[in-house]
C-alpha cells in the first residue's frame, strides 16, 4: 500500500511499520503499523494502556522500538533536518518547567530551533494564551498548560502535528477549540495525528481511524469504514476491543 | 546552546545557584577579614573551594529541571519531552547543555574570585592557582551535571554533593584512613589551588588537574552512553 507511493509524495506523511516494543518481559507493541496522510485528521484510538503513547513516543524518537520503523517524510524523526519546522508534538501536560513563564518556555524552544522570537506572541495569540504569557506555568490550569503545549508545537508552523490525548482534562470550550483548530489544520493540507480514548468526542473530528488494542492494530480505515454497520464510532470501537 | 543558555537564565534556581556561588566565598572572606586570625595566605582560596556549592546546584538543576514532573492535576508532563522533540539528537542536546553549564560555571568562578580575592587580605594572586579555581568549579558543575543525568532526579545528588562540600566531607575523612580517597575528584581537584593541609598522599597541582579531568571524562562518557540509549 504505502510503498506504491512515489518518494515525492511523502511530504507530511507519517508511516509506521511493524513496531515491536518490549519493556522487560511484557510486549507493549506487537507489530504496530499504519499511515497518517496530509489533509486528514487521523484518530489513533484505543483503551488506556493499549500502546498509543508508546507508539507516538517512538515516532518522536523519545522511546526506542526493538523492531520496526516510524518515519516522517520518509525519514526517522531523529534524522529530520529541521524537526521543529517539520513536526509539532503535544505530549503529556504542558511540557514546560513550572517555574518558567509561558513566554520564557516558548523562548528557549524558539532559540534552540533558530526560530524568530516574534513567533512567540503569534502562537500565544493563536491558542488564546496572549494574556497568560507572563504567568508562571506552575500557576496555569490544566487547560492552559495544554494550550501552551499546543503553542510550543506550533512555533515552527509545521506541516505535521502529533498529539497524545489532546482532549484530556479540557473543559467543553477547550475541547471545541482543539477540534475546530485541528480540522482547520487538516483542511489547509497539513497532517494531524492524534491519540485518544474518547471515541464520542472524536467522531466529528477525524477523517481516518486506527484502532489499537493490547499492542495490536485491530482496525484501520476511513471513519465510515471503521464505523461500518455500527450505529456510531463508539459502538464500533467497543465491538472491536471487547474481549 | 542558545536554547540551553536561555533555559538556564529563566530558572530561578539557577539564579539561586549563582547567588550562592558568588556570595558564599565572598561573604565568608569578608567576615573573616574582621578576624586577624582568619587572614592567611591561603584563606581566599580555601573559601573559593566552598563556593563550589553554587555550581553544584547549577549542574544538578540544569538536568533535574528537565525531569521534574508536573503534578497530576497539570497533566504529568516533563520538559525533557519538549527538549528532545526540539533537539532530537541526544548527543547534541547533552553537549549543548554541558557547554551551557560549563560556561556559566566558569563565569561564576571568575566573578566569585574577583569578589573574594579583593577582600582576602594577604592572599596572593597567582594566575595558575586562579586558573585552578575556574577549572575546579567548571569540572565540579560538570560532575554534578553528569551524575544527575544518570539518576534523572535532583534531590539525591544535590544533598550528597552539597553535604560533602559543606558540612562533613566524607571524602576528606575517608582519605585520612584510606589514601586512595585522596584521588576522589573533589580532593584531587582542590589541589589545583590549595596546599594539602595534612593529606597522607602528596598530589601536585598538575596531578590533581589530571585526576579530576579523568573523573569528568569518565562520568560524562557514561552519562552520554546511558542518555543516548535509554527511553527519555
Amino acid at each position: 500500500m504505502w510503498f506504491s507511493r512515489g518518494l515525492g509524495s511523502l511530504n507530511g506523511v507519517i508511516t509506521i511499520d511493524g513496531l515491536v516494543k518490549r519493556r522487560g518481559k511484557t510486549e507493549i507493541l506487537s507489530g504496530v503499523g499504519f499511515q497518517a496522510l496530509p489533509g486528514r485528521v487521523t484518530g489513533f484510538l484505543g483503551p488506556n494502556g493499549a500502546g498509543k503513547s508508546s507508539t507516538l513516543r517512538i515516532l518522536l524518537g523519545l522511546d526506542r522500538a526493538q523492531q520496526g520503523t516510524a518515519l516522517v517524510n520518509g525519514v526517522p524523526f531523529v534524522s529530520l533536518a529541521d524537526p521543529v519546522r517539520t513536526v509539532g508534538a503535544v505530549l503529556d501536560g504542558s511540557g514546560a518547567h513550572r517555574s518558567r513563564t509561558g513566554r520564557a518556555h516558548l523562548r528557549w524552544v524558539a532559540r534552540s530551533a533558530g526560530l524568530p522570537l516574534s513567533r512567540i506572541d503569534e502562537v500565544l495569540e493563536l491558542v488564546g494564551l496572549a494574556d497568560a504569557g507572563s504567568k508562571r506555568v506552575g500557576r496555569y490550569s490544566l487547560g492552559m498548560g495544554r494550550r501552551l503545549a499546543l503553542a510550543t508545537a506550533l512555533l515552527g508552523d509545521p506541516p505535521v502535528l502529533v498529539l497524545d490525548e489532546p482532549l484530556n482534562g479540557l473543559d467543553p470550550e477547550g475541547i471545541r477549540f482543539i477540534r475546530t483548530f485541528l480540522r482547520e489544520r487538516a483542511e489547509s493540507g497539513r497532517t494531524v495525528l492524534l491519540s485518544s480514548h474518547l471515541m464520542g468526542e472524536l467522531a466529528e473530528t477525524v477523517d481516518d481511524v486506527v484502532v489499537i488494542d493490547r499492542g495490536r492494530i485491530v482496525a484501520q480505515g476511513t471513519l465510515a469504514e471503521v464505523t461500518g454497520a455500527h450505529r456510531s464510532l463508539e459502538e464500533a470501537f467497543f465491538a472491536l476491543v471487547s474481549r | 546552546m542558545k536554547g540551553e543558555l536561555s533555559k538556564l537564565a529563566s530558572l530561578w534556581s539557577v539564579w539561586l545557584a549563582g547567588a550562592v556561588a558568588v556570595l558564599v566565598p565572598t561573604v565568608i572572606t569578608w567576615l573573616n577579614s574582621f578576624m586577624a586570625r582568619g587572614a592567611g595566605p591561603d584563606r581566599g582560596y580555601q573559601e573559593l573551594a566552598f563556593g563550589v556549592m553554587g555550581v553544584i546546584i547549577l549542574g544538578v538543576v540544569a538536568v533535574s529541571s528537565e525531569y521534574a514532573t508536573e503534578g497530576p492535576e497539570a497533566g504529568g508532563g516533563r520538559q525533557i519531552t519538549t527538549s528532545l522533540t526540539a533537539v532530537p539528537s541526544r548527543l547534541r542536546f547533552l553537549a549543548a547543555k554541558a557547554a551551557a553549564v560549563a560556561l556559566v560555571a566558569a563565569l561564576l568562578a571568575v566573578v566569585a574570585m574577583a569578589g573574594t580575592m579583593s577582600l582576602a587580605a594577604g592572599s596572593s594572586v597567582e594566575v595558575t592557582r586562579l586558573a585552578g579555581v575556574v577549572c575546579y568549579w567548571t569540572y565540579t558543575a560538570l560532575l554534578a551535571f553528569g551524575i544527575t543525568v544518570l539518576v534523572r532526579h535532583g534531590v539525591v545528588p544535590l544533598v550528597v554533593l552539597l553535604v560533602n562540600t559543606s558540612l562533613v566531607s566524607m571524602t576528606f575523612l575517608l582519605s585520612k584512613t584510606f589514601p586512595v580517597f585522596s584521588f576522589t575528584p573533589d580532593m584531587a581537584g582542590a589541589r589545583m589551588f590549595v596546599e594539602p593541609n595534612d593529606s597522607t598522599v602528596d598530589i601536585s597541582p598538575l596531578l590533581g588537574f589530571l585526576t579530576m579531568s579523568g573523573w569528568v571524562v569518565v562520568v560524562l562518557v557514561i552519562a552520554a552512553v546511558v542518555f543516548t540509549r535509554r527511553d527519555a
